[in-house]
Parts: C-alpha cells; structure tokens; sequence
C-alpha cells in the first residue's frame, strides 16, 4: 500500500476506526447481556422513571485496580467499563495515526499540527483529571 | 423501572440520536441529555457523562462509514482541532469560576441569532467557490468529495481565522459546559470558512470526537461515566450513528442543512431553558 495516497490514507483510519468501534460494541454488549443476567427478568415497575433503588447504580469502580479486579471476576460493569474505556480510545487513536500518515505523506506542517492536538488532547485526557483546579 | 426496561428504552432513544447527531455533526447529546434528565430521571451529572459517550460514539461511528468516502476533510478538521483543544482545557480551568446559567443563557442566544444567516443558505447546494489563497492555501485547507448522483465537488476553505477563532469559542464552551458544541463548529465551517454543508457537519462530527475525549478523562474519574447508563446509549448511539452516516452519504446538501437547523433550534432552546434551571 503506497501511503503517500491520501486514499490510503483514508482506508486506513477508516479501518481503525471500524475495529475500535466494533471491539467497544462488541465488549459492551456481553457487559450489558452478563448485566440483564445477573439482574434478572423479574420484576417490574408501572413508573416511567428511573429509580436508583431498583435499578442498581453507582456502585462500580473507576479506579485502573478496581476495573482489573472486576475484569477478572467478569463483573459487568466492570466490562462495560472496558469497553467504553476502549471507545473512548478511537479518537485518540486517529489522531495519532493521522500524525504517522501526515509523515507518510511528507507533509511536515501537518504532522506538527497533529502532533500538537495529540499532546494537547492527552494532556486534557490523563492529566487535568488529576489537577484540582479542574475538578473544583 | 427494571433493568431490561431501562436498557431498551435507552437503546432506542440512543439510535434516534445517533442517527441525527452523525447527519448533523452535533453527536447525540441534545437528544441524550433532556431523554436522560426529563423521561427518566437520571441525574445531571451522569446524563452528561453519558453524554459525552454518545458524542464520541457518534463520532467515530459515523465516521467509520465516511472517512472511506472522503467525506471529512482531516486538514480542516485537524488545523482547527488545536482551538477546540486549547479552548476546551482553558475552559475546564475556568469552569469553577463561571455561573453556568448565565453562559448557558448568552450562547443559547446566540445560537438563535445564528438560525438566521443559517436559514438564508437554504437553498444552497454547492457554495461558490472562493479562490484559495493566503493562511487556506499554506494550510492547503482544500478538498473535493463525491455527490450521491457520482459527480465530484471541489471546495476551498476561506477566513481560516474567523473559523479558528469561533473554534476557540465552541472548545471553551465543550470545557465549561460538558457538551460537544458541534452547533459552532458546523456554524463557523459553514458561515465563516463557506465549505460545503457535508463538509461542514462531517468534519464537525470528527472534532467533536477528539474534544469530547479530551474532556472525558475528568468525567471518568469523577465516576459520572456510569456503565448501567451508558452501555445502553453506547449501543444505540453506534447503530444510529452508522445508520445515520449512509443516509447522509446519499441526502443532497439543502436536505442536510433542513435536518441542522431543526436541530440547531431545538439545542439553542435546550440551553436557553437550561439556563432557567430546566435540567435538559
């Protein structure tokens, strides 16, 4: 494949992103299936609106340990979480594909743009998180 | 509510947004959110984590179907993306200090204002041509994509700095605000930079993507990403969005811009009744 091609270049982000879409589907899916198992099909409410008592909630763990923990003992939110935590991946990866193919292509004022969005979009995802001023 | 209920219900209302937000380049958010907050109840907090799911989802899963199709212009996108994502780190700093209501209030305004150049262009097709030249042409912000009839559009990107400029806005408000802002990014590629509406709400759709992401590590840690709430939108919005990516690729530019600014109206409400503490 010639990646000086911008059609290459399309095929290939469209293929990754295709992948990361259908694993995070995919991954989401068997949590959500392992989740209506596990809850049961009994039961049953005339009320529209969500209740927290019945529907169980805000008991998961969004900690690296506690999502290995949970992944091991196939508990289902903690496989939804794998699979939001690997949809959530997709535009990073296609930034940091776009910044390799932009070099493929011989197009250096567009691999440091990218470059820039890809520090910048890092930085945001995995750091300001542990900044107190951003979660004031 | 048992689970199965809730999960169908949101599935469903998670394809209708996915089907809208991939045609228009807006994610599903401005359907998720009032469906999260006012049909079920769902606290705010966790209907905007949801939330940004949904716009990712949308994001990549439309484009998934049309990066193929040379739909996206990835230059545009990317040259712009460094406002969005300096803009949206600025204002997440800045969001302890901001009232909300009143940003909520200003930029659903201004969103109703911005129906009205938007309605002008309704019978556009194809916009005329500008020539490309000065910041467009070194930034070689310039692309042609395939009409459904197999004919193919040339478009030059014009006033880069004007639609920079409104990227910077729409990434400070995605940081403030905890939405994807696609409404002022397709705006600014529409009014300012005049590219094409396809162009437009497909490269809208890309950005939003990478902004919602860089916002998302905060919401996760927070724990308003809940799994019980967004498995359910995560599938949806996947179907509805590569759903919603074919028809694009075979609807014609007016028919695109009639679907927007239905949409447009309806999220500049949404904010503005936010703003009056209406959780939508």
């Amino acid at each position: 494949m010639n990646l000086k091609d911008p059609e290459a270049m399309n095929e290939v982000i469209g293929n990754v992103l295709r992948f990361g879409v259908v694993t995070s589907a995919a991954v989401i899916l068997i949590g959500t299936i392992l989740l209506v198992a596990t809850s049961g099909f009994s039961g049953t409410s005339m009320a529209l609106t969500y209740n927290p008592n019945q529907v169980p909630h805000g008991t998961f763990d969004v900690s690296l340990a506690g999502l290995v923990k949970g992944l091991i003992g196939f508990q289902p939110f903690s496989v939804i979480e794998l699979g939001v935590i690997i949809l959530l991946a997709t535009p990073v990866s296609r930034v940091l594909i776009s910044v390799l193919l932009f070099a493929a292509e011989g197009d250096r004022l567009y691999v440091y743009i990218t470059a820039v969005v890809l520090a910048l979009l890092l930085f945001s995802m995995l750091v300001t998180p542990f900044i107190p001023a951003f979660n004031a | 509510m048992i689970v199965l209920e809730f999960l169908t219900i949101l599935i469903l209302i998670s394809v209708f947004a996915g089907v809208f937000g991939s045609i228009v380049g807006l994610g599903g958010g401005v359907v998720v959110i009032p469906a999260l907050t006012l049909l079920l109840g769902v606290n705010i907090h966790f209907a905007i984590g949801a939330s940004i799911v949904s716009i990712i989802g949308t994001s990549s899963g439309a484009a998934s179907v049309y990066v193929k199709d040379r739909m996206t212009n990835l230059r545009v996108g990317m040259f712009l993306e460094l406002a969005t994502t300096s803009g949206a780190i600025f204002g997440a700093a800045l969001a302890a200090y901001v009232d909300s209501a009143a940003l909520e209030l200003i930029f659903g305004s201004i969103l109703l204002v911005t129906l009205v150049p938007t309605i002008m262009k309704i019978g556009e097709n194809i916009p005329k041509n500008p020539e490309l030249k000065d910041l467009s042409k070194r930034l070689a912000l310039t692309g042609s994509y395939p009409e459904p009839d197999g004919s193919v559009v040339n478009y030059n990107a014009t006033r880069p700095k004007t639609g920079l400029f409104g990227m910077v806005i729409a990434g400070m408000l995605s940081g403030l605000l905890g939405i994807g802002s696609g409404a002022f990014k397709v705006i600014s590629m529409d009014l300012a930079m005049k590219l094409p509406m396809k162009v437009s709400t497909t490269t809208s759709n890309f950005m939003i993507g990478v902004t919602a992401a860089a916002s998302a590590g905060i919401y996760f840690a927070r724990g308003d990403v809940d799994p019980l709430i967004v498995a359910p939108v995560a599938l949806g919005i996947l179907i509805g969005a590569v759903l919603g990516a074919r028809v694009l690729m075979r609807a014609r530019n007016p028919t695109i811009r009639k679907i927007f600014i239905v949409v447009l109206a309806a999220a500049a409400v949404e904010m503005i009744l936010a703003a009056e503490g209406i959780a939508v």
